[in-house]
């Protein structure tokens, strides 16, 4: 399958943290959720995708460009929403209209136009009037008027209520036969839903990137007692921890683990709780 | 580059009544009272595209710009040449109403006093843009208004100092000499600095991250 983006190995150092060898590939027409805690390294890995941030080594290609030598053409074709507000406040949505009219070949004016319709923003009123879920579908409408191809979003849904993040998450879906998706979300169950693929990362380094399918399947938590825990090889799971009462066990595959062990009890994983025993359980 | 362009431009819009208000005040000054203050105009213009830099540096602008097509070039391009239009406008603007108030006032234009005049105050701002956008690029809005503290307290020491000990004779010799020349030299010198400043700027702000 086409990669629309590819990442291969950025490193990037400052004092305090490291990206380090950062790798995914995101195939054409997929959604891939980008998962893991503040400070994990999303941001940071977004913004050497957009080459906001300049990485120490490796490199990233976009549409098979690479960004260094084709920044102008690539960015043609990409959305974008960052994880901060981006928007000079005294600006209103007829203000950003105009500029973007001049900033990209493909920019739709209508289609501009119908997403604030949509959203019920008044393209006339000044941003610091909107409230951050409002600021958010502007910057939401921004990404989707010029028919990118590759959607490249940092918390889009944060601030938004569960009705506003239902409805972007429709439209999220309804682009995709045209657009690619990189999204990163603390709303672990909005991606649940959407995303083909997963990619974790925690403390700068990708823990897994694979189909969601794959992970929700596939994995589970086997919760048990001390003596069941025991009997486990080390080899058989990736995370474990320790509550009052038992071990929850967080395994990678569900049938070799049934096959091989005399432990009935495994539930069905959700991303939280991959991300909580990834990060918060021990080895 | 446009739409950065207008970006720069919508976010002062609501500036224009203040350049509206300095030009009633500049001519009823110059109408009633004796004091010419026409250079102020051009001068608040590069200082309101100042202010732009504060919004982009507040709002968080600078990274989102560099996600958008050619964003690290054509964001500084636009910068300069929208500083450079409202120096043009406004100081045509002024000229116009010069002309007008020198006309009302003593019946006559004094056409070559007033151009020369506006010439070197479009210098004088143009000189405010070629030392100040680079430093803002460098170290931000807050920062450079520091730095730019120092570099007018250094020049004025330097240029008190330079009367003091510098005997100016033959520089007098010398502009009589290019006097000719002297209108084409100014705006050669002007062009050379803004551009010179542009590279700067644009060669700091396509390394820098956000």
């Amino acid at each position: 399958m086409e990669n629309i983006l590819e990442v291969k190995n950025l490193c990037k150092k400052y004092d305090n943290f490291e990206l380090k060898n950062v790798s995914f590939n995101l195939p054409k027409g997929m959604i891939m959720g980008f998962i893991g805690e503040n400070g994990a390294g999303k941001t940071t890995t977004i913004k050497a995708i957009l080459n906001i941030i300049k990485p120490d080594k490796g490199f990233v290609k976009v549409f098979g460009l690479n960004i260094d030598q084709d920044d102008a053409k690539i960015k043609e074709d990409i959305g974008v929403v960052l994880d901060d507000m981006f928007f000079p406040e005294v600006l209103t949505p007829n203000d950003i209209n105009n500029a973007m009219k001049g900033i990209y070949k493909n920019w739709d004016e209508k289609m501009f136009q119908d997403y604030l319709k949509k959203f019920s923003l008044l393209a006339n009123k000044p941003i610091k009037t909107f409230s951050k879920g409002m600021h958010k579908k502007l910057e939401i409408a921004t990404a989707l008027a010029h028919h990118p191809k590759l959607l490249i979003l940092d918390e889009p849904t944060s601030g938004l209520d569960p009705i506003a993040r239902a409805e972007v998450i429709d439209i999220f879906q309804s682009i995709l036969n045209d657009c690619s998706i990189l999204l990163s979300s603390h709303i672990t169950t909005d991606l649940e839903h959407i995303a083909d693929y997963i990619t974790f990362i925690n403390d700068g380094e990708i823990l897994l990137s694979k189909t969601t399918n794959e992970l929700l399947d596939n994995y589970g938590i086997v919760k048990c007692n001390t003596a069941d825990f025991n009997k486990i090889e080390k080899k058989d799971y990736l995370r474990y921890k320790k509550s009052k009462y038992e071990y929850e066990v967080l395994i990678e595959n569900k049938k070799s683990f049934k096959a091989k062990y005399d432990i009935t009890t495994i539930d069905k994983i959700t991303l939280d709780d991959l991300m909580v025993l990834m990060i918060k359980g021990e080895k | 580059m446009i739409g950065f362009i207008k970006k720069d431009l919508a976010i002062i819009k609501g500036n224009f009544k203040i350049m509206g208000l300095l030009i009633i005040i500049y001519a009823l000054l110059s109408l009633f009272g004796d004091m010419d203050i026409s250079f102020i105009i051009p001068f608040m213009s590069v200082m309101i595209m100042i202010s732009t830099f504060s919004y982009d540096n507040f709002n968080k602008w600078d990274a989102y710009s560099i996600s958008l097509p050619n964003g690290r070039k054509n964001s500084v391009k636009a910068k300069y040449i929208a500083t450079i239009l409202m120096i043009l406008v406004f100081s045509l603007l002024t000229i116009i109403l010069s002309f007008i108030i020198s006309y009302v006032n003593s019946k006559n234009i004094n056409y070559v006093e007033i151009l020369i005049y506006m010439l070197g105050t479009i210098f004088g701002t143009l000189l405010v843009l070629t030392i100040t956008y680079p430093i803002i690029y460098k170290w931000g809005v807050e920062k450079a208004r520091i730095v730019m503290f120092i570099v007018v307290l250094v020049l004025a020491i330097l240029g008190s100092l330079a009367f003091q000990f510098i005997d100016f004779t033959n520089l007098a010799k010398l502009i009589t000499i290019i006097e000719d020349y002297l209108i084409i030299i100014i705006i050669a010198m002007a062009l050379a600095m803004v551009y010179i400043s542009y590279k700067i700027s644009q060669r700091i702000f396509m390394k820098k991250e956000f």
